[in-house]
């Protein structure tokens, strides 16, 4: 086939590589991130009585990590086949992927800005870190994440390709050679005119990069290496133990972001250059496997900010001794099993409600 | 640990469902680079035509050829001839979704 190098390209390995990241290890991401980030959410919900500024934040990285896990599936799935879930899915999918990345970020650079007052400009931190501040700078950050979303939404689309849909025949009537043509609906980008496509298909992934990673990858450096810098001029016998996670912090968000973002650095700014279908190929691929590993964070998140606190681990184990106890007295009679743990979920949560200054609920 | 068995559970259905169905390529062959040399206008069977306007990074006019399908270059003069020349006689083919079950890339 000597037209191939200048034809369209058949993706073998691009297919290969997005079946089996698509399938198994999207489907780990999904199942670790989904128990992981419910886990904190529930100990922010009905556990944990005193909130404080971070809290505020990481309750809301686990429910952006949460909701992220819950679309990737449905993503997957939809990309897998030809879009059967239709335009609304579409938008709404594309547009909730990029409001939760966004929120996600942006909230990962408050808590280490939120870290770094505590540490290091300790002495103003009463005034600044208190709660209806925070609730009001994750306001402001969901705000943010949606007002960025707005370009993602408004120019993805479900629809046929017209290169592959709208073919042009000089004999109409001899469709053989048609069937290796398999046109299918995608959810992807679509513009009225050529000038909006050209900006818009750089302006997009730029922004992602500029705010989605590389904002978020200066303040975090900047707030960490003050915050190490403070911690080890302190006498302090649990120093080395935050230095400790401070550093896995950081290199997990490193490597988990950079791979992906300087291959979409490198795709964006080749956009519109011509490739081989060996280049286009390769492309993919690494932009396929080097997104999978950045999609990794979100499961990594509940352990790095959240389990490796020590209240919190104390606050799971009662999670589970309540869920064993409750499996035994309510699931053993099953048949009113469902009604009784929705009452005591709802009596768990008054009482929670009610007990405002943090008195004890035991069960 | 009810809600972790039901979430595996899920799960694990999701991904048996994803593997039953029959995984077409849902990537669209776009072209990514132009013909370097003209081609014979006897061999042309139709053409399509790709734009940056949608999920393609280039400007292209697919012919579709008896050997199969070739990328040209629309800024071309010997391009855009053979799509004048074509255009006339050709007639507009939507094929529809029923044709398009078997998995034909790669």
């Amino acid at each position: 086939h000597n037209w191939n190098s200048s034809g369209t390209c058949s993706d073998k390995h691009f297919h290969i590589v997005e079946q089996v990241l698509g399938l198994y290890v999207n489907s780990i991401i999904c199942v670790l991130g989904f128990v992981g980030n419910c886990l904190v959410i529930v100990t922010y919900a009905f556990y944990k009585k005193t909130k404080s500024m971070t809290d505020v934040f990481l309750f809301n990285v686990a429910v952006a990590d949460l909701l992220f896990v819950v679309s990737l599936p449905l993503i997957v799935y939809n990309e897998m086949s030809a879009w059967p879930m239709g335009p609304a899915a579409c938008k709404l999918l594309r547009g909730s992927y990029s409001v939760n990345l966004y929120s996600g970020m942006l909230l990962l650079a408050c808590i280490s800005a939120d870290r770094y007052v505590a540490i290091v400009k300790a002495r103003r931190s009463f005034k600044l870190r208190s709660l209806p501040h925070s609730r009001l700078i994750c306001a402001i950050v969901w705000a943010a994440a949606i007002l960025l979303s707005v370009p993602t939404f408004y120019f993805y689309s479900c629809y046929e390709p017209s290169h592959v849909a709208n073919v042009f025949m000089l004999d109409p009537l001899s469709e053989d050679n048609l069937t290796s043509w398999s046109p299918e609906y995608v959810c992807e980008f679509k513009f009225s005119d050529s000038g909006t496509a050209w900006r818009a298909k750089v302006a997009i992934p730029s922004t992602q990069l500029a705010v989605g990673f590389f904002l978020q990858l200066f303040i975090m450096i900047f707030c960490y290496t003050s915050i190490v810098f403070t911690l080890l001029r302190a006498k302090n016998y649990q120093r080395h133990k935050a230095v400790r996670v401070v550093l896995a912090v950081v290199v997990v968000f490193i490597g988990c972001h950079l791979p992906y973002n300087v291959t979409l650095l490198y795709d964006t700014a080749s956009k519109f250059q011509h490739k081989s279908c060996k280049e286009s190929d390769a492309l993919q691929v690494a932009k396929t496997v080097t997104q999978t590993v950045a999609y990794l964070h979100c499961c990594l998140n509940p352990v790095l900010y959240v389990f490796i606190g020590a209240k919190f681990r104390n606050h799971f184990r009662r999670i589970i001794q309540d869920l064993w106890c409750l499996g035994k007295r309510y699931v053993a009679p099953r048949r009113f099993s469902r009604v009784t743990s929705d009452t005591y979920l709802s009596a768990r949560r008054s009482v929670d409600g009610s007990s405002d200054n943090g008195s004890s609920f035991t069960m | 640990m009810v809600p972790i068995r039901a979430a595996v559970l899920a799960f694990t259905l999701l991904a048996l469902c994803l593997l039953a169905t029959n995984t077409s390529a849902a990537y669209y062959s776009c072209c990514h680079s132009h013909v370097k040399t003209r081609i014979s206008f006897r061999a042309i069977k139709g053409y399509s035509v790709q734009t940056v306007t949608e999920m393609c990074p280039i400007n292209a006019i697919i012919f579709l050829t008896s050997k199969g399908k070739v990328c040209t270059n629309p800024a071309l003069k010997w391009v855009m001839d053979y799509v004048h020349l074509i255009s006339n006689k050709a007639q507009k083919v939507h094929i529809k979704m029923s044709q398009a079950t078997k998995p034909s890339h790669g």
